[in-house]
């Protein structure tokens, strides 16, 4: 053993008692010991041993640069952002986000995770300081009118036959990442949304969209904006509200919802070819094709990566696990889509750590996994940072949730006929089609992944206002009785933490593991906590 | 010669101070969790009040 080996050892085991892992197997604290009740906030950063601890704290800094280049960039343009706009305070929150998503993590997780979790950091700043830099409410800027505003739910990936253009999810900023960091920003816009007299009872994140148009928080850029039809009837109407307030010409993308059958295919291709000639016009620039084939062979190296992660994620050796996955997957696939080579980067250096990993016979969380689930779960799952608690505080691992199964077919990179059919597919398996409203034999497919991936146990979260999977509720109830696994419903009102909060949904889980399963949990001081005026 | 690499010297030692400094003060300020309570109790709440203050033109 090296010299320096022993020295780090010898520390780990001087301080080890500042370990919430350890305090937790020697029943004098925990992983909530360190924080200030209700806050959120942590007295002091978790002690992870030298190693994981400089680790975290470089990857920190990294974070930390990203955000002080995106200042530096746009500084004015970012300070009328956070003068404007409510949401840019909440992206304040992020430090304290990714402090909680990788609690207890350590080892190989933990490198992945930030891995994964700097991608989107530095993807996500660029992108803030592109649209503040350029949003016409503050004058606008160079490339106002090359920016091409697109529903958020529509993979932007066909849009890169258009080289010269830059398409932005625009719900992405200001309503979907941000509700992930903060609990409290969506609240907000709900009430701008009801108070305006929108039922109270309609899916929180079509309601919150709604409140971001009304207040004016959605940046304004470009010269056409592309809708679609995403995901249910509540979205369609805060599309309808978006198009009018947003005041672009636009064309809605109306892809085929129930997907399965083969007469949807032709029809979503038509839907594709039409916004491509809506771009062309009122963008007066030509479709290119090669330049769609260059960005198609990232994202079909990046699906190439995942499909390999998925033999992985079958065995208990998967160093890619919880939160650090499926976050990573919902943001690489659904906003940066092929677009951007650093997550091709990156899928390579993970899936090197995760080969490496699975020689070793590496077991996450120091082998305390007791359940394999597969989780339905949509943003109340990043907000609460769910896998991550649900791991660290009973020991079911989330192998993998709904989201990342999305879009998995490779696009042609030579023939633009087989493309444009490629894609169509890959976007009707977009966020939501796929597992929700892509017709039932999609949802039920639930279980046929979750034996795939060997899991032992099936989370759903149950949105109480989505009117779609209501109705769904007690026929999974069945399914599972009938094939055996242990099966939670969770519920959640998506964005709004009032009606649904952390610890109610927490309950849910608490509930079963204890009364059902008799079991003891791993750490006692996250079982009930009160995080109501965390972010 | 002589001259330049005391010069060097000179600098790759303020150079390992500045670098020994900021790795105090940056590790500090982690470990202690500082720029997340300054965020939390002093400057979301300002910046709260500035957007409750807001007036937003809501008709559509």
């Amino acid at each position: 053993m090296k010299l320096t080996d022993k020295l780090i050892k010898a520390v780990d085991k001087k301080l080890e008692r500042f370990d919430p892992m350890w305090q937790s197997e020697h029943g004098v604290g925990g992983l909530r010991s360190r924080y200030y009740d209700k806050t959120g906030v942590a007295k002091y950063r978790e002690w992870r041993g030298v190693k994981d601890t400089f680790y975290d704290y470089s990857q920190w800094l990294k974070n930390l640069m990203s955000m002080g280049m995106m200042v530096g960039s746009a500084p004015l343009a970012c300070l009328k952002g956070f003068w404007e706009y409510r949401w840019m305070g909440s992206y304040l929150g992020t430090f304290m986000f990714i402090d909680r998503l990788f609690e207890g993590y350590r080892g190989y997780e933990l490198r992945i995770a930030h891995m994964n979790m700097h991608a989107i950091v530095q993807s996500l700043t660029k992108k803030i300081a592109l649209v503040l830099a350029n949003d016409r409410r503050f004058g606008g800027g160079p490339l106002t009118d090359r920016m091409v505003p697109m529903d958020e739910v529509l993979p932007p990936l066909f849009m890169a036959g258009f080289k010269d253009l830059i398409p932005v999810p625009l719900q992405t900023l200001p309503e979907f990442i941000i509700c992930d960091i903060d609990q409290h920003i969506e609240p907000y816009y709900i009430d701008v949304a009801e108070s305006y007299g929108l039922p109270a009872d309609v899916c929180s994140r079509c309601a919150a969209e709604t409140g971001v148009t009304i207040d004016d928080a959605f940046p304004i850029f470009g010269k056409g904006f592309l809708s679609t039809n995403m995901p249910c009837n509540a979205s369609e109407a805060t599309s309808m509200f978006q198009r009018r307030r947003v005041n672009l010409p636009y064309q809605p993308v109306t892809m085929a919802m129930i997907h399965n059958e083969p007469g949807a295919h032709p029809y979503s291709t038509q839907e594709l070819k039409n916004a491509i000639a809506f771009i062309e016009k009122e963008y007066g620039v030509k479709y290119d094709w090669e330049a769609l084939f260059e960005r198609a062979k990232h994202m079909n190296e990046q699906n190439t990566i995942e499909l390999e992660k998925w033999d992985y994620f079958k065995t208990p050796y998967s160093a890619l696990v919880g939160i650090a996955e499926t976050l990573y997957r919902l943001y690489s696939w659904a906003s940066v889509n092929g677009q951007e080579d650093y997550f091709t980067k990156t899928d390579r250096k993970v899936i090197a750590i995760m080969r490496k990993a699975y020689e070793e016979k590496y077991q996450p969380f120091s082998g305390k996994t007791r359940h394999r689930a597969f989780l339905w779960g949509p943003s109340a799952v990043y907000y609460t940072d769910f896998p991550t608690w649900i791991q660290n505080c009973w020991g079911i691992n989330i192998v993998l949730n709904m989201d990342s199964t999305m879009g998995h077919n490779m696009i042609s990179t030579t023939d633009p006929e087989q493309a444009i059919k490629d894609l169509a597919l890959f976007s009707e398996k977009g966020v939501m089609r796929h597992h929700a409203v892509g017709g039932w034999d999609n949802v039920n497919a639930v279980w046929e992944w979750a034996k795939n991936f060997n899991c032992d146990m099936v989370l759903c979260n149950d949105n109480v206002a989505c009117k779609g999977m209501n109705g769904v509720h007690a026929l999974l109830e069945e399914q599972a009785r009938d094939l055996g696994f242990h099966f939670i419903f969770i519920e959640h009102d998506l964005e709004d933490s009032r009606t649904v909060s952390r610890q109610d949904m927490r309950k849910c889980v608490n509930n079963y593991m204890s009364v059902v399963l008799n079991e003891q949990p791993l750490d006692p001081t996250i079982v009930e906590f009160d995080d109501s005026e965390a972010y | 010669m002589k001259k330049v690499f005391k010069f060097l010297l000179k600098f790759l030692g303020k150079l390992a101070l500045v670098g020994l400094i900021g790795f105090a003060v940056t590790f500090v300020i982690y470990m202690a969790n500082a720029e997340n309570k300054l965020i939390y109790y002093v400057v979301r709440p300002l910046l709260n009040k500035h957007y409750d203050a807001q007036v937003r033109d809501r008709r559509i």
